[in-house]
């Protein structure tokens, strides 16, 4: 295991988050993380029913079609109230980044060494390539994360403690985590001997499927380095076994049917749907015959209304979230379906509310 | 069980009226939120001057005793029991300070929810 005390003087918070530098930074994430679940978790579905009365009051189109989620747009923005909501939305996202980015960046030459130490370090192992070309559409600062997840080497740090106030304590000793991976499904032949987690990030799930699945060789791939890096560190500090490489999903150094398991958790929302289109095929590639891909993501529009657009517009603007309306209307259980997948029933009490069981068909 | 006399009685009806005599929230712009942000702004003030008064009181009880507390209160961390005090004053405060945003729909009572499964969830209501 790797010996991070003097990287983390003040220890972990919450499991497995590395403590923020001074107790000053801490309380400022706490009150922030406080703020959002009363300010907004718990007024979403208040403030929903408040919008769609005002909607039905005015006689507005319900539907989820573009015209009409436009139309909601400027209609509700119009309110004082929700025009509050969102400011206050965007003000605690802002604040939150600028305290936790200036927290980590005094003890920047501490935190990379940290995790230049860990590169070469087990159990386990982490690839990635310096001159690795990062696509532009993986430069977008997703969350307003400062530095997005490619651009900052600390940006595995910084989103796992982000994911720690964003998920508002939910995420907190890697619960939603475990939950993720007990949700992605075995193939029906219960043969398990490689599981990859796409779109790693800073590897909870990867690290939760090899809990869930102690005798498969499980993998984590994701687009940045500084993620493969950071979440390489983190498994060790478990002392988990498993490998991380820095990889496009599009384009997978995998040989075909190679993997049993696939888990997408919060991926395809973050990629444009051509991208998200490509990932599939390349899924369906590396998938062997009977092997799942199990995606857990926001659902389809289908049986979305004119507000739940709105609300996916707004968040899309004011969250750095520039993919989210295009994967939303993409409906990606078509996606998986196009490619050749076969979309079994996902039974939403194992974990995200909404998620997609795709089966590559036996040949 | 009321003890109060029936105005009626003494002509008094008029004083339901009257400016002033029945609590209520007054606004004085024409958008009510900039009347909320300013009460916040102020409420803020006080809350952040009692914490900074307190906080330099404290500081100056421990130096007089010898007791050096910058280093602590920077890299230590209160106590389990006092944190979890400390989370329910938190949330109290939030409530009481900002609730009042969210008055027109009843969102100042609003129960306390999730966070990632409501982002997911909300399609749903």
């Amino acid at each position: 295991m790797l010996g991070t005390d003097a990287a983390y003087p003040r220890g972990k918070t919450a499991g497995l988050y590395p403590a923020l530098p001074t107790r000053s930074d801490e309380a400022y994430a706490e009150f922030v993380e406080d703020a959002r679940n009363c300010l907004l978790h718990a007024q979403q579905h208040p403030i929903a029913e408040f919008s769609r009365q005002k909607m039905r009051d005015s006689k507005m189109s319900q539907t989820s079609d573009s015209e009409s989620t436009n139309a909601a747009v400027e209609f509700l923005m119009q309110d004082p109230t929700i025009k509050t909501y969102y400011r206050i939305k965007r003000s605690l996202q802002e604040s939150f980044w600028q305290c936790l980015y200036n927290a980590y960046d005094r003890e920047r030459e501490t935190l990379e060494a940290a995790i230049e130490a860990a590169d070469d370090k087990g159990p386990g192992s982490v690839h990635y390539d310096p001159n690795f070309q990062v696509p532009e559409y993986a430069t977008a600062h997703i969350h307003l994360q400062p530095g997005g997840y490619t651009g900052d080497p600390l940006a595995g740090y910084l989103y796992d403690y982000g994911l720690k106030v964003f998920a508002g304590g939910a995420a907190d000793n890697d619960v939603l985590a475990m939950m993720a991976a007990g949700a992605a499904r075995p193939p029906a032949d219960g043969k398990v001997a490689r599981v990859l987690d796409l779109g790693a990030s800073t590897g909870a799930t990867t690290t939760a499927l090899k809990t869930t699945h102690p005798d498969a060789d499980v993998c984590g791939i994701d687009i940045s380095a500084p993620m493969v890096r950071y979440a390489h560190l983190r498994a060790i500090e478990q002392d988990i076994d498993v490998h991380f490489k820095q990889m496009a999903a599009e384009q997978m150094e995998f040989p075909d049917e190679h993997f049993d398991i696939m888990l997408a958790v919060l991926l395809f929302h973050e990629v444009p749907v051509a991208i998200a289109k490509k990932i599939i095929a390349e899924a369906f590639r590396v998938l062997r015959p009977g092997g799942t891909l199990t995606v857990l993501d926001f659902p389809g529009d289908r049986s979305n209304d004119a507000y739940t657009m709105f609300f996916v517009d707004m968040d899309a603007a004011d969250n750095g979230e520039p993919f989210l309306p295009d994967y939303v209307r993409s409906n990606i259980e078509d996606l998986l379906v196009e490619a050749g997948f076969e979309v079994q029933d996902y039974n939403p009490a194992m974990a995200l509310a909404t998620g997609r069981v795709a089966v590559k068909p036996a040949s | 069980m009321s003890d109060k006399m029936n105005d009626s009685d003494d002509g008094l009806d008029y004083v339901q009226d009257l400016p002033g005599f029945k609590p209520n929230n007054p606004t004085y712009f024409d958008n009510d939120v900039i009347d909320h942000l300013l009460g916040i702004v102020l409420d803020m003030g006080a809350e952040l001057w009692v914490v900074k008064d307190r906080l330099a009181f404290l500081e100056e009880t421990l130096e007089k005793s010898g007791i050096d507390v910058v280093e602590t209160l920077d890299k230590g961390r209160p106590s389990d029991a006092l944190q979890v005090q400390l989370k329910e004053q938190r949330v109290q405060m939030i409530q009481r300070v900002y609730g009042r945003l969210y008055g027109s729909y009843g969102g100042d009572n609003a129960e306390q929810r999730g966070a990632i499964l409501e982002n997911l969830d909300v399609a749903d209501s």
